[in-house]
């Protein structure tokens, strides 16, 4: 696509990306250089789960490791991330990362503390604030949508079979959308009609959820005490939606993005893989694209192989056997190529997603330098929870510096990159978890 | 097995039920397939802990072991040497950790010795080791005392912790309250499922803002479609005689359906909104030999290659005279042209979706022939069309019942507002399943008077103030209010008539219930044991049925296994719905003929579809809808063991796998898993040539001959070797085959197996006659204890271990009838009172 001057009229037609932007009369349209300083800034996670491929430095079959050969700017990427050679330039493979805590938890339950830290245990399995949600504390008011929370399950799972990356402050699971037609309509849809029976209609859901708020009241006298904890779970749910209603009351006079909804493939599944990945990291880079929201999670799948709708991608694509098979068997001869060959087939999804954004302008850079995208598992080889596989992308326009594979040994918890991610976005951190220190050797 | 043995074991096997998800979830996990099948990638993740006996049985009876008197001086021998208080190793040290799992703080300290011990690499090679009996005694008590620390802390102290509405309770109760036929759940996020398996359990039950607002979104959807303001809507009809002929379709088009043809109508116009009747007249032509032919209904979008079409409906016509076929359902249900389409118009489809139950081979598609057959093949039935009719919307008056039931007619002249306060009155008398207090109602009349002002209409101002009640805790949960007291207290009438509605039915209580709740006579035994028996005889005990089935049984599990067809190429996937259907059938006929539920366990008839009965390579039955079918002796089915369901969803899609299997029956049969593997196990010895060559069996007891595995699999092989016979996708065999085009690697099916009570079984039969010879009591205790969760909604604890019994008891007493344990239960203490 050539790049039209920014300063356009209110309506632009960015067809080449299938895209037709109705664009509120935000900031980007105003102010040539305050805009620079105010373009958004984003924060992208993806977790994929079950581990890769890990063959020894020299043996034949080293080639389908997941992790780089070689060291600093000077690392030769193997096959598995081939598909990102091109953007080189973009990103940084992390090696020797992991959350201390998740260390001596079950191999089967780090999924759920990816982006929280958290150590899992005894058997409320409680949970803690996820960095995207910790982030929409502070800048999710200034979108539409605080967060997006996505995966290919749905829902939210159980504890440590947990379906969503995203858990709230009080360490909830956040319960994540799976069907590309319902993240669709939620982001770009229509609502119920004309903007003035909209506002009719949130005025009353205040009132409704207001006084749903006051009839519990007298309800929760008459309840012991288990029933009250329940009860407040309802009542703290019912607050968040008033507070989102009081939220979309001021949004109400910005119409949404219109997208065209045939810009995305929506009528695809999970039995699909290819297709379906990639229809969710176009929603993902159309909701960046459009600052619908500028946080946001995808979870490829869950850590148990029983209940995750994932197991069946490799098969669904023709490969031999399920993921958490292929997983387990490659340590076996030429079990390191079968597994290569799906991570080589997850990174060409995730290579795609990290073009659009790069090939997209926005300002004098593009989506890809104010945006912050992790990727990876929080195993290595199968069941370990040590030295997680992870890619850090985009961002340059954040104070990035990319193009070396790293190596950190196991002082380093993983909760100091997202200290210097929440700090990039904007957002005021201190510390995260576990975290002892920030990791400028990432910046510029 | 006699009384005195199962009580001493309750409390083992109780600590056991809260394991046994996530050792469902660990079997799942699929081993390497190539070269063909490879044993040592089936360990790496299944490999069990066994700390139950039941299965394993009465060979050895254990005596309940103690800290003090059992397990220190063994650690004091082995261990405390070097985790002791002259030296830390590992900053280890055990003479001063609490062995109290519960009240401690040790439990995390302690789960890491059990994977030392596990693994064997504690204590080290070098030093003392523990003797066989001595490492099982130190496993078997920290596993044991780890699940009785997580059973402690998941207490609910034995009640049932208010619980939210079911996906699909929601639904029916949705449905049932306003009387509109729409799936409102969809988007509702998936439920989760409790240790025990079932997703009705009340401390698991969540919420979130994001279903807050799609509560708000579907109640404001459903009132929508239930309260009507405009005029009487245009009908539309159409009546044809002929199928269009459509160019862009495939396949003929005829009045004489034989399997792959089809009779469309296009409509081109037809209404957007509200129930629609198709009526179709149709007679079957049957050749002798053949079944009959399966009417199937499609609706939906004309489009030019693939027309998005969702079924209406699907029957099996025998009537060899013509007969109409009526079905309805709501339009907003199937795919609509969008305005202005290119290919306007709605397309209903007639098709003879007949299979002859001969399994095919999926073959790449041939290119078609341009000018089909037009009289089709002789030997399969043809099914014959006389007239196809649409009409909609349908209403037996206008405004329709639907909205009439929330505006019903009053006598005299009240107010506006005095007709509001009737309207909520009465909705939320039934929303809420109670009488509503006057508080309340005063409540909802200010949200009625802000409304209104601002609102084109009194029915649009009612409209939204019912919404709210459909939000609100009292709608969405059942909510069971306590006086002050602690003590255990008696449920209320109306209490009462929820719980057995939302038991037996999985919605609200009908008006009859209702009426009883209203004079109090549900608290009477003889009134509710009555009731009990009505509720069972009427078609909403299908919902029991089937959501008990899917989830005791897993059935859902079968739609995460992937078949691959390189292994199973006659495999077509709508089996996978046919196995969920017979099983779900089953269970259904089992409890509605009153026969015995030891006929779970071995049968000789089966519930089964053309296709299915196909795959099994049994006698077919004539039609698509399951029915029941008489097996004869040496077919190899009948009962749960033999279902696809069971063999299937415990596979990895390729080939068997006996340690799922193995794990299924112990857990869902004998309620007695094993608890999950250790963290990291390590392979079998790869050095060890030729390991592929062995039969899965000879693989198994290599795997047994490393002591850390054994401990666990000796109990746990047996019960999946047995089931060697059935391949993958449950089909009967007798040599195991690789991959269709590899013909290497024929071994035959050895399936004789020493159980660990020591008894010798062969097969699939030798195992059901063993089960129901030996094993009848346990399993009678096992489903007593899932039925009883899932009618409560909530895990059992130690301290009901008493009713369990004494509900065992009685159902073994009665012959094992399932229609008397649901009426005990439903007659029990726990369940009536909160």
């Amino acid at each position: 696509m050539t790049q039209p001057s920014w300063k356009i009229s209110r309506r632009t037609c960015l067809q080449g990306l299938g895209v037709s932007l109705a664009l509120p009369l935000l900031d980007g349209m105003v102010h040539g250089d305050q805009k620079a300083r105010q373009r958004p800034r984003r924060m992208c996670s993806v977790y994929f789960p079950f581990g890769v491929a890990m063959p020894r430095d020299g043996s034949p079959d080293r080639q389908w490791g997941w992790f780089p050969t070689g060291i600093g700017a000077d690392y030769q990427l193997t096959n598995p991330l081939q598909p990102l050679a091109s953007l080189r330039k973009q990103v940084t493979v992390l090696g020797g990362l992991s959350h201390p805590k998740g260390r001596s938890m079950g191999g089967h339950d780090t999924g759920d503390t990816f982006l929280t830290g958290a150590k899992l245990s005894g058997s409320s399995f409680a949970n803690t604030v996820s960095i995207d949600q910790y982030a929409a504390a502070f800048v999710g008011d200034q979108t539409r949508f605080p967060s997006l929370t996505l995966s290919s399950d749905g829902g939210v799972g159980e504890p440590t079979r947990s379906t969503t990356l995203s858990f709230t402050r009080s360490g909830r699971p956040v319960p994540a959308l799976a069907s590309p037609q319902q993240i669709f309509d939620r982001l770009f849809g229509k609502g119920d009609g004309s903007t003035e029976s909209q506002r009719r209609r949130l005025e009353q859901s205040g009132s409704l959820l207001d006084l749903l708020l006051e009839n519990s009241r007298s309800l929760k006298r008459r309840l012991g005490t288990r029933d009250k904890k329940k009860l407040d779970d309802y009542l703290s749910s019912v607050r968040a939606v008033e507070k989102r209603v009081q939220q979309s009351q001021r949004w109400l006079s910005i119409p949404k993005p219109k997208v065209d909804p045939k810009s995305v493939d929506l009528d695809v599944d999970q039995k699909a893989p290819r297709e379906y990945l990639r229809s969710m990291y176009d929603l993902l880079f159309l909701a960046f694209q459009t600052d619908t929201t500028r946080l946001a999670t995808y979870m490829i799948g869950q850590v148990a192989g029983a209940t995750t709708i994932a197991n069946a991608f490799p098969a669904c694509i023709g490969l031999k056997g399920n993921w958490h098979g292929l997983a387990h068997g490659a340590g076996k001869a030429g079990g390191a190529e079968r597994l290569g060959k799906f991570d080589q087939f997850l990174a060409e999804q995730f290579g795609y997603f990290l073009q659009r954004l790069h090939e997209t302008s926005e300002g004098d850079g593009t989506l890809l330098d104010h945006t912050l995208v992790l990727y990876g598992s929080s195993n290595s080889r199968t069941h370990q929870n040590r030295n997680y596989p992870l890619v850090l992308a985009g961002g340059t326009g954040l104070g990035l510096k990319h193009g070396h594979y790293r190596r950190y040994g196991n002082d380093v918890p993983l909760s100091n990159l997202f200290v210097t991610m929440l700090d990039r976005i904007g957002v005021p951190v201190k510390g995260f978890a576990d975290s002892t220190a920030e990791m400028s050797d990432l910046l510029a | 097995m006699d009384g005195s043995s199962i009580t001493t074991r309750i409390n083992l096997r109780k600590s056991i039920d809260s394991m046994d998800r996530r050792t469902t979830q660990h079997g799942s996990l699929l081993f390497r397939a190539p070269p063909f099948r490879s044993l040592a990638g089936m360990m790496g993740f299944a490999c069990w802990v066994i700390v139950g006996v039941a299965g394993s049985g009465m060979a050895e009876e254990p005596k309940p072991v103690t800290f003090a008197r059992d397990i220190k001086p063994v650690l004091k021998r082995l261990c405390v040497g070097c985790h002791g208080p002259r030296k830390q190793s590992g900053k280890l040290r055990l003479d001063t950790l609490d062995p109290d799992f519960v009240k401690g703080t040790g439990a995390e300290t302690w789960h890491d010795v059990l994977n030392k011990l596990n693994l064997g690499e504690m204590p080290p090679k070098k030093a003392k080791q523990p003797t066989t009996a001595e490492r099982r005694m130190l496993v078997g008590w920290v596993t044991r005392e780890l699940q009785r620390a997580e059973r402690a802390a998941r207490s609910t102290g034995g009640r049932v912790v208010m619980r939210r509405l079911t996906r699909y309770e929601y639904n029916n109760t949705l449905r049932d309250l306003l009387g509109v036929q729409l799936d409102f759940a969809e988007n509702l996020p998936p439920e989760s499922v409790s240790a025990d398996g079932f997703q009705n359990n009340g401390s698991v039950l969540g919420i979130s803002p994001i279903q807050i607002e799609y509560y708000l979104k579907a109640a404001r959807m459903a009132l929508g479609k239930a309260i009507v303001t405009g005029p009487r809507p245009e009908v539309f009809k159409h009546h044809a005689i002929k199928s269009e002929k459509i160019r862009r379709v495939k396949g003929p088009v005829s009045s004489r359906l034989g399997p792959d043809s089809r009779f469309i109508v296009r409509l081109m116009k037809f209404p957007r909104e509200g129930e629609v009747v198709v009526r179709v007249r149709a007679h079957a032509v049957v050749p002798p030999g053949a079944g009959v032919p399966r009417m199937r209904i499609g609706m939906g979008v004309r489009a030019d290659v693939r027309a998005p079409e969702k079924t209406l409906a699907e029957v099996d016509v025998a009537n060899s005279a013509p007969r109409t076929f009526t079905f309805r359902g709501r339009i907003e249900s199937f795919p609509l042209p969008g305005h202005n389409p290119k290919y306007p118009g709605l397309q209903v489809t007639v098709y003879n979706a007949y299979e002859d139950g001969r399994p095919k081979t999926r073959k790449k598609k041939k290119k078609k022939k341009k000018k089909a057959p037009v009289e089709p093949d002789p030997t399969q039935p043809l099914l014959v069309i006389e007239s196809v009719d649409f009409e909609g919307p349908v209403f037996d008056a206008w405004p329709p019942a639907t909205h009439t039931r929330i505006f019903f007619p009053t006598s005299g002249q009240p107010t506006e507002r005095q007709y509001a306060g009737k309207i909520l009155s009465r909705f939320m008398t039934r929303a809420y399943r109670r009488p509503v207090g006057e508080d309340e109602l005063a409540g909802s009349l200010a949200l009625y008077d802000k409304l209104r002002t601002g609102s084109p209409s009194f029915e649009i101002a009612i409209r939204d103030v019912l919404s709210l009640v459909l939000v609100s805790p009292e709608f969405l949960y059942l909510v069971e209010p306590r006086n002050g007291s602690a003590s255990r207290q008696p449920l209320d009438n109306f209490e009462l008539a929820s719980r057995l509605s939302y038991f037996l039915w999985s919605t609200m209580p009908d008006d009859r219930l209702f009426q009883l709740a209203g004079k109090g006579r549900l608290t009477d035994q003889a009134v509710r044991q009555a009731q009990v028996r009505r509720m069972l005889k009427d078609p909403r005990a299908r919902q029991f049925a089937n959501h008990f089935a899917d989830q005791w049984l897993d059935l859902p599990a079968l739609d995460r296994v992937a078949v691959n067809p390189e292994f199973h190429p006659t495999f077509d996937d709508r089996l996978k719905r046919d196995m969920r259907d017979e099983t779900r059938h089953f269970f259904a006929e089992i409890l509605n003929a009153d026969l015995s539920a030891l006929n779970l366990l071995k049968s000789d008839f089966a519930m089964l579809n053309r296709r299915l009965a196909g795959h099994y390579g049994v006698p077919l039955p004539s039609g698509g809808d399951m029915q029941r079918v008489k097996l004869s002796e040496g077919s190899h089915r009948g009962g749960l063991l033999t279902q696809g369901s069971f063999l299937l969803s415990n596979s990895n899609g390729e080939d068997s796998h006996p340690i799922k299997r193995a794990v299924w029956v112990l857990d869902r049969l004998l309620d007695d898993p094993p608890a999950p593997p250790p963290p990291d196990v390590p392979d079998l010895d790869p050095s060890r040539p030729n390991l592929a060559k062995l039969s899965l069996k000879q693989q198994l007891e290599v795997h047994r001959k490393k002591e850390a595995c054994n401990n666990c699999h000796r109990q746990i092989d047996p019960w999946g070797v047995v089931f060697e016979n059935f391949d993958a996708v449950g089909r009967w065999r007798t040599v195991v085959t690789g991959p269709r085009k590899k013909k290497r690697g024929r071994q035959p099916v050895d399936a004789t197996v020493t159980l660990p009570d020591g008894r010798q079984v062969d097969g699939v039969t030798g195992i059901q006659d063993y089960l129901v010879e030996f094993q009848s009591r346990q399993f009678a205790r096992a489903l007593v204890k899932r039925l009883l969760t899932y009618s409560l909604g909530r895990s059992l604890e130690y301290s009901d271990r008493r009713l369990v019994d004494s509900l065992t008891r009685g159902f073994i007493e009665s012959d094992y009838r399932l229609g008397r344990l649901i009426v005990a239960i439903a007659d029990s203490r726990l369940f009536l009172t909160k």
